[in-house]
């Protein structure tokens, strides 16, 4: 070792030492971060979450815990989110629906609980655009044959959801408006409920996410008709989109992660470090692949950008169901 | 048939791998304590196990979660019957017969009874799930709304047949359960319903801070005002075992149970706690002695603990055969396997068959491994009741309280209980039974959703329940039964009296 490198190395070392000091006085996390999951175990939030908390652990080096506060279709858990001490260790796992709630309140007059400016987005990590599907006994094979009918019998056929003004509805509500047609709206209490309704053909057509119709697909129970996406899903190749149609409509059931409003930026960017990296372990992708997603991470910035978007599509189809 | 055999052995040779063996019995292990621990249900103790299952692959996690699920059916009757605390939603039933049990020094038997009907309705489920899971389930896809309204009704109509006070105090006590079922969200509408500005009643009440305020608090609330003298005897083992006349009581409701259980228990959406109600209003209607009932019947045990195991089965048909979830607990299941890249759905036995058929041989393993895992610690747990109240008492309110607030981390459910425990005391005080209030809440959003939910399939027309084949079959049912309540009431001669004679007579 030669007399440069070893000044080199240890003034390195020296300001390694400095920074460590420092940081040990504000090193974030340092106890366990708590992951609020707004819906029921095994929903949309919670299968993306458990996996993303397990390979975070390692990044971060801290326990990070889910905790469960369903309620009001997802608004109980993001109010509690909203309102925690923005110190770093509650943060939120929400849904597309994280958008309605606050013009949900408005339509019926009641005080806002929170807006999408409570929360800073950190990072998205999936977004399954939804498919327009109908049961095996119906006729349909095109979109077009179910359109033809349609228009032929309003208030008719009978569609389901995942609940009034839910995740599965509000897609419909976008297209019914554009296309110009009418259907009788039989709301359940989830996605699992809307598709055993349609299975039952309790109702003809429902808006899914790919991932929860793709086994149903497979066997021949349910057909997909038309896709949400901006372009063609890898997993149903063969089903055209929404905008090849010639409907100007796009509707994500995507899963992020927020902050609520006065989180300290450098918290906010660790976080963001460790999600860039946790969305690249093979592990996560693994986990999403089984789920029938692709992971579709965006960063702060790209995210901010598609959530404002995507804002005004939920908010407008909230006012197209308008109060029942 | 000979192709369900091979099956099935490559589902035990699955099934008795060593490995596998230990996870189903840690299931097994963990689902009696998350049964027996009041609040701490089935659901909560999956999602906290889920993320340890995935360094496992796909047959351990799915076997180690479902035998958390069926083994806290077994675990719930145990604080049931020693303490009247629901020790799990479904186990509400038991509170009534068994406790009264174990006032008249019958805990043991009454434990033992639970355990060995559970185990009967949990095997005989499996055989069920193995050989007709997928037409069964393509069945009780035909569930829709309109029937699904019929079957509450019928419920409701049983429910009459539950009182062990009288009629209008039972309905008294129904009614309010259905009114305060109405507190929530509007399904419907979205409108807020008799939530005063609490979001957290958004959802309604739940029926665990109810269910545990009602039977447990109200119990303890209610013990210091009558004389308790030390009145547990330290039980011979042999006292702890039921009697030749208890078992032959217990025969036919365990056999009962377990067939209605399963048949409640494959219907989408609904829950293996409507099966202990249903179980225990059909054994006190076809009982020759309806006026045990209250006082520590037999069948008011083995009957609900058979039917809510067998429902637990049950559920899995749908889940397994269709890829739907019944009810919230399946529906983590369900995730489970997702995240373990094994889609449950009609393609699940061909793509799957290592987990499929190793799951359903690990449940019949899994009830032999909760058999055993009770039936020893009968004479453990009646011990507990030795504990003075002093302390005892202290303990579990301080459980009750804790469970239930983890149920949802909510800390209004915490305070429904506690009025719930008040609400209990002064219903006991009163001699009203406070189980109809409860099944009155089980039932009133799923009756409103579905009723509602008929009326838009049919744009508002009322004959959708009466076109439809299995609803007019449940109707006809339900009109059955009223005719023959009101020709007993105007006749002024009991029916089930005459029934119980014409049964008499037809035996030697």
């Amino acid at each position: 070792m030669d007399r440069r490198s070893f000044v080199v190395g240890s003034t390195a070392a020296a300001a390694a030492l400095a920074t460590g000091t420092a940081a040990a006085q504000e090193v974030y996390p340092s106890r366990a971060v708590t992951f609020i999951n707004p819906f029921p175990p095994g929903g949309a939030a919670d299968v993306v979450a458990r996996p993303l908390a397990s390979v975070l652990e390692p990044i971060l080096k801290q326990p990070m815990v889910i905790e469960t506060k369903a309620g009001a279709a997802g608004q109980v858990g993001a109010q509690f989110a909203a309102a925690a001490k923005p110190d770093g260790y509650t943060l939120l796992v929400h849904i597309v629906s994280i958008s309605g709630f606050a013009e949900v309140d408005r339509l019926y007059g009641r005080p806002v609980k929170f807006t999408n400016d409570d929360f800073i987005p950190i990072a998205r990590f999936i977004a399954d655009p939804c498919v327009l599907i109908t049961n095996e006994q119906q006729p349909y094979k095109t979109f077009k044959e179910f359109l033809d009918d349609v228009k032929k019998r309003p208030n008719d056929l009978v569609f389901s959801s995942s609940g009034l003004h839910g995740a599965l509805h509000l897609p419909m509500a976008l297209f019914m408006h554009a296309a110009g047609v009418q259907m009788k709206h039989l709301p359940t209490n989830g996605g699992g409920p809307a598709l055993t309704a349609l299975l039952g053909n309790n109702a003809q057509m429902l808006v899914s996410s790919i991932a929860a119709a793709n086994a149903q697909r497979k066997a021949g129970k349910v057909r997909a008709l038309a896709c949400f996406g901006d372009k063609r899903a890898p997993a149903i190749p063969d089903v055209p989109t929404m905008k090849e149609l010639g409907y100007d409509i796009e509707y994500y059931l995507w899963v992020g992660m927020f902050a609520p409003k006065g989180t300290p930026n450098s918290i906010i960017t660790t976080m963001r470090d460790a999600s860039r990296k946790a969305a690249a372990d093979p592990k996560f992708a693994e986990a999403m692949t089984n789920l029938g997603q692709d992971v579709a991470y965006l960063d702060q910035p790209e995210f901010k950008a598609f959530w404002d978007a995507d804002a005004k599509r939920v908010q407008e189809a909230v006012r197209l169901v308008g109060k029942v | 048939m000979d192709a369900i055999f091979d099956n099935l052995l490559l589902g035990f040779s699955v099934a008795f791998r060593p490995d596998v063996l230990v996870y189903a019995f840690l299931g097994c292990l963990v689902g009696t304590l998350v049964g027996m621990l009041p609040g701490i249900g089935p659901l909560a103790g999956i999602s906290l196990l889920l993320p340890v299952t995935f360094g496992l692959d796909a047959t351990k996690a799915i076997v180690m979660l479902a035998g958390i699920y069926y083994g806290s059916q077994y675990g719930g009757s145990t604080t049931s019957i020693l303490m009247r605390i629901p020790g799990e939603a479904a186990s509400v039933m038991t509170c009534i017969d068994g406790y009264a049990m174990a006032r008249k020094g019958r805990a043991g038997a009454a434990l033992a009874i639970a355990a060995v009907g559970s185990f009967i309705a949990g095997t005989f489920g499996v055989i069920l799930l193995t050989l007709v899971a997928p037409p069964l389930a393509s069945f009780a896809l035909r569930f829709g709304p309109p029937e699904y309204t019929a079957l509450l009704v019928l419920g409701l109509v049983f429910l009459a047949y539950m009182s062990t006070t009288s009629l209008v105090r039972t309905m008294i006590m129904a009614i309010t359960g259905l009114l305060l079922g109405c507190i929530g969200i509007d399904v419907m509408s979205g409108h807020f319903r008799y939530s005063f500005d609490i979001k957290e009643l958004g959802d309604g009440i739940g029926i665990v801070p109810v269910a545990v305020g009602l039977f447990g608090l109200g119990e303890i609330l209610s013990t210091p005002s009558k004389s308790v003298v030390g009145k547990v005897m330290p039980p011979r083992f042999r006292e702890l075992m039921p009697n030749r006349q208890e078992w032959r009581g217990s025969a036919m409701p365990i056999a009962r149970g377990s067939v209605l259980g399963f048949m409640v228990g494959i219907v989408p959406g609904s829950a293996h706690i409507i099966a202990s109600f249903l179980s225990y209003a059909v054994e006190k209607r076809v009982s020759k002695t309806p006026g045990e009932f209250g006082t520590g019947a037999v069948a008011g045990v083995a009957g609900p603990e058979s039917a809510n195991n067998a429902a637990s089965t049950g559920a899995f048909v749908p889940m397994l055969a269709l890829g739907l979830p019944t009810g919230p607990v399946t529906a983590v299941l369900m995730a489970a396997l997702l995240i373990h890249g094994v889609p449950p759905g009609p393609q699940l036995v061909n793509e799957h068959p290592q987990v499929f058929w190793g799951f359903i041989a690990s449940m019949y393993v899994g009830n032999l491994m909760l058999l055993a895992l009770n039936l020893p610690l009968v004479g453990l747990f009646v011990r507990v009741l030795q504990i003075p109240y002093a302390y005892l008492y202290p303990l579990i309110i301080m459980f009750c309280i804790v469970g239930v607030y983890l149920v949802n981390s909510s800390i209004v459910d915490v305070w429904i209980m506690l009025i719930m425990g008040v609400v209990g005391y002064l219903l006991r005080k009163f001699e009203f039974d406070p189980a109809p209030l409860v099944l009155g809440l089980v039932i009133a959003p799923t009756f409103e959703l579905s009723l509602r939910q008929s009326l838009v399939m049919s744009s508002g027309n009322w004959t959708i329940f009466f076109t439809r084949p299995i609803a007019a079959a449940l109707f006809a049912v339900c009109g059955v039964l009223l005719t023959l309540a009101a020709v007993s009431y105007f006749g002024r001669r009991d029916w089930r009296e005459r029934l119980a004679e014409a049964e008499a007579g037809e035996k030697p």
